[in-house]
């Protein structure tokens, strides 16, 4: 029971990162972009998915205190930083792409638009602290209280929020070969080319200093996993880079878009049995089971979840499939 | 200043912004369903520009709802973490059920509805929008579960400290709860209404173009606002007898007041167990609005031959009257929740044993930062919905026709 809900968290998640990783690596792309119709043509490539992308970051939330609520607790508020900065970029996402075009003078739009790319880096930055958080575990007490917030400041924290910012670019930017039309879509490739051997770089990096690091190591439960997954995840960013170049942008898309779900799969699969592991003391370690909500809740939210997932992931699906393929003059313009 | 402070403070600003945004998406979607229907069912144009020209002011006000919205959700674990610890495994379900059933559902659709326009059948178009009413009133329903919980827990027992459901149908038999959701629901009604009368009038005063479609909006606006304050003001009485009952503390002194306090001083050592002033007075107020509200009734026959418009001081009234619903909003939220202290779960959990170990430095880096990243963009947020509302009918961005060009017009275009 405790570990269909662990996996359904992971996959909200995980598809969270994918989804609302194309809606931040778009944003960062803004930056890049001297021309105003350019930048709106990206931003309205995100469009019609845009809302529905950022649900599966509230949805995951939400399962994460229905399910596990003395993880939901011990996560956010242990790891504050990294979640106050995730959350203040998500936020400004969600507004700058949202207003930005409601101003009519092409100034103030760029001004949003920066707000936008600030908010993306911010955004992937925090997520991946986040995810390195975990990684390096947290002084957790015996009285169940994470002691402190300097434990988050490493260089493998840095690592490997740096490294999800790559990621998201070189995502955000695969996303716009495979959606703008055709014309403009060939900067794009040029874009997501040069990024991915600095993604591949960036992870690389991260996943040297998180060896390297005592703490890292130490809270690893399945290390082999770990370094298996970080393996596939360079190889993932290669076999992007490779269907660039043969211009096939849906698998390339494919490929970055497991990239940005590997990260999720690597925590879980590491810290197995574990979700938060203590540094400082090896009894206060949180297992799955610890930190889920007992039996009756588990088994209402089973009873809800059984049909809802379906008709949750059957509606996305829906707007994946009515909006398919390159935008066009046809396409309805709002952000 | 303490981080337990610093902590309510933080809830109490993030709350009453994300609920000035929510209670207009919650009525204004409920009249877009009428509008978007109308339009359907009659072919009448003027209902697709009535439905263009409102639905883009609700998209605009939608956004900081999500924006706040997410902080909320966040904000349990960061700030209250014994919150989750220790009721999380019942207080946790409804919020759980309702980012699942509701929140992700509402904001799939409005994607649609909004990338929708020329583009779908105009049945599903229609019944997208359906879909966001249907889930936005079920958003709101699962959040007063859960806070009507927090007022009065029921359906747990507590083994080892902490609470386990037993009864999740006594959740939604909550005597806290119905009343209260009629309540919120009416209110989210005559804000809508309000706002549309106001926005209206604001047009026929200055006599700009489309005369025949903010009259239109006018009639609409009043109509929903003098039936909902109705039912505000009903929902609201109906409450006093069941929340007295089982809050007895919330409403002021008296023996059964008194016989709690001395139970809960007997149960959890000697303490302040009354609630600040703030919340009576919150109420009082509250209760004067709503009955100053009540008055629109006496516009209602002015709409005969439109006397209303044609006097013109009713138009200002309505327009003075904006702020109002909003005002009583937030007052009635301090009475029930400033209601409710020094407990976060009534009777169960203290706030103070609930708050996040986490220093008062990082605690007030969190609070003064969210509260101008929200405020500025609030702030923002009105002053765009405020110049689209003043701007008119003539070409909302919402629901034009694709293949025009980007950069229509620089200027907006009054008549």
């Amino acid at each position: 029971m405790e570990l269909t809900w662990y996996v359904l968290l992971g996959l909200f998640f995980g598809t969270y990162l994918v989804l609302g990783g194309y809606d931040y690596g778009v944003g960062l792309s803004l930056a890049r972009n001297a021309d105003p119709g350019r930048r709106r043509a990206a931003l309205n490539a995100v469009g019609p998915f845009f809302l529905g992308n950022e649900v599966w970051l509230v949805a995951a939330v939400g399962i994460l205190f229905g399910a596990f609520p003395v993880l939901e607790g011990e996560l956010l508020s242990g790891l504050y930083p990294a979640v106050l900065g995730a959350l203040a970029g998500v936020i400004l996402v969600t507004a700058g792409v949202q207003l930005r075009s409601r101003p009519t003078h092409e100034r103030v739009r760029a001004r949003w638009d920066r707000v936008v790319v600030v908010g993306s880096a911010l955004a992937a930055l925090g997520w991946g602290a986040l995810l390195a958080g975990l990684l390096q575990g947290v002084p957790r007490d015996t009285d169940g209280h994470v002691v402190g917030l300097s434990h988050l400041f490493t260089p493998f924290a840095a690592a490997a929020g740096l490294a999800m910012v790559a990621l998201v670019a070189a995502h955000g930017a695969t996303f716009l070969t495979l959606r703008l039309p055709t014309a403009d879509a060939a900067p794009a490739g040029r874009l997501a080319r040069r990024l991915l051997p600095v993604a591949i770089t960036a992870v690389g990096a991260a996943t040297v200093v998180g060896l390297l690091s005592e703490r890292v190591r130490a809270t690893a439960q399945q290390p082999l996993a770990g370094v298996l997954l970080a393996a596939l995840l360079v190889t993932a960013l290669l076999v992007a880079r490779a269907a660039l170049s043969r211009g096939r942008p849906g698998v390339a898309f494919a490929a970055t878009a497991a990239a940005l779900a590997l990260p999720v799969a690597l925590v879980g699969a590491t810290l197995w049995p574990y979700v938060l592991v203590s540094t400082t003391d090896p009894g206060a370690s949180l297992t799955v089971a610890d930190a889920a909500a007992s039996a009756p809740t588990l088994r209402l939210l089973g009873w809800l979840a059984m049909p809802l997932v379906p008709a949750l992931l059957g509606f996305q699906l829906m707007c994946w499939w009515v909006f398919r393929g390159r935008t066009d003059g046809r396409a309805p313009v709002y952000w | 200043m303490d981080s337990l402070l610093l902590a309510r403070l933080q809830f109490a600003t993030t709350t009453s912004i994300h609920f000035l945004f929510v209670i207009v998406t919650l009525g204004l979607v409920t009249v877009l369903v009428g509008l978007q229907t109308a339009w359907v069912i009659t072919g009448n144009p003027k209902y697709e520009r009535l439905t263009r020209f409102w639905g883009q002011l609700y998209v605009i006000n939608y956004v900081l709802g999500i924006a706040t919205g997410i902080v909320m959700e966040f904000q349990f674990g960061l700030n209250w973490s014994g919150l989750s610890r220790y009721v999380g495994n019942v207080f946790g379900a409804p919020l759980a059920i309702e980012t699942l059933v509701a929140f992700f559902l509402e904001s799939t659709f409005l994607g649609m509805w909004i990338f929708g326009w020329h583009r779908l059948r105009r049945g599903v178009h229609l019944a997208l929008l359906w879909g966001v009413a249907l889930t936005a009133y079920a958003s709101a329903f699962w959040i007063l579960v859960a806070n009507s919980w927090l007022q009065n827990p029921v359906g747990y027992e507590v083994r080892d400290g902490v609470a386990h459901l037993t009864d999740f149908p006594a959740l939604l038999t909550n005597p806290t709860l119905g009343m209260a959701f009629g309540h919120v629901v009416s209110a989210a009604l005559l804000t809508a209404g309000v706002l549309m009368a106001a926005v209206s009038a604001g047009h026929l005063i200055r006599r700009t173009t489309d005369y025949a479609l903010h009259r239109t909006a006018l009639r609409i606006g009043l109509v929903t606002a003098a039936l909902s304050i109705t039912m505000v003001q009903g929902f609201g009485f109906a409450q006093f007898a069941p929340v007295g009952s089982v809050q007895p503390t919330k409403f002021g002194g008296g023996d059964e007041a008194q016989a709690t306090i001395a139970e809960w001083t007997t149960r959890f050592g000697p303490g302040d167990y009354t609630p600040p002033v703030l919340a009576s007075a919150g109420l009082g107020f509250m209760i004067m609005i709503g009955f100053t509200l009540g008055l629109l009734w006496l516009l209602v026959p002015l709409l005969w031959r439109d006397w209303i418009i044609r006097l013109r001081f009713p138009l200002w009234l309505l327009l003075l009257a904006l702020p109002l619903p909003f005002v009583a909003a937030i007052l009635g939220w301090i009475a029930r929740e400033v209601g409710r202290q020094p407990w976060i779960a009534y009777g169960l959990l203290p706030v103070d044993q609930a708050v996040s170990p986490v220093g008062a430095p990082v605690m007030l880096t969190s609070l003064i930062g969210f509260s101008l990243l929200l405020g500025t963009l609030a702030v923002t947020n009105w002053v765009l919905m405020a110049r689209h509302a003043a701007r008119g009918a003539l070409d909302p961005a919402l629901g034009r026709p694709p293949g025009q060009p980007l950069h229509l017009r620089t200027e907006p275009t009054f008549a």
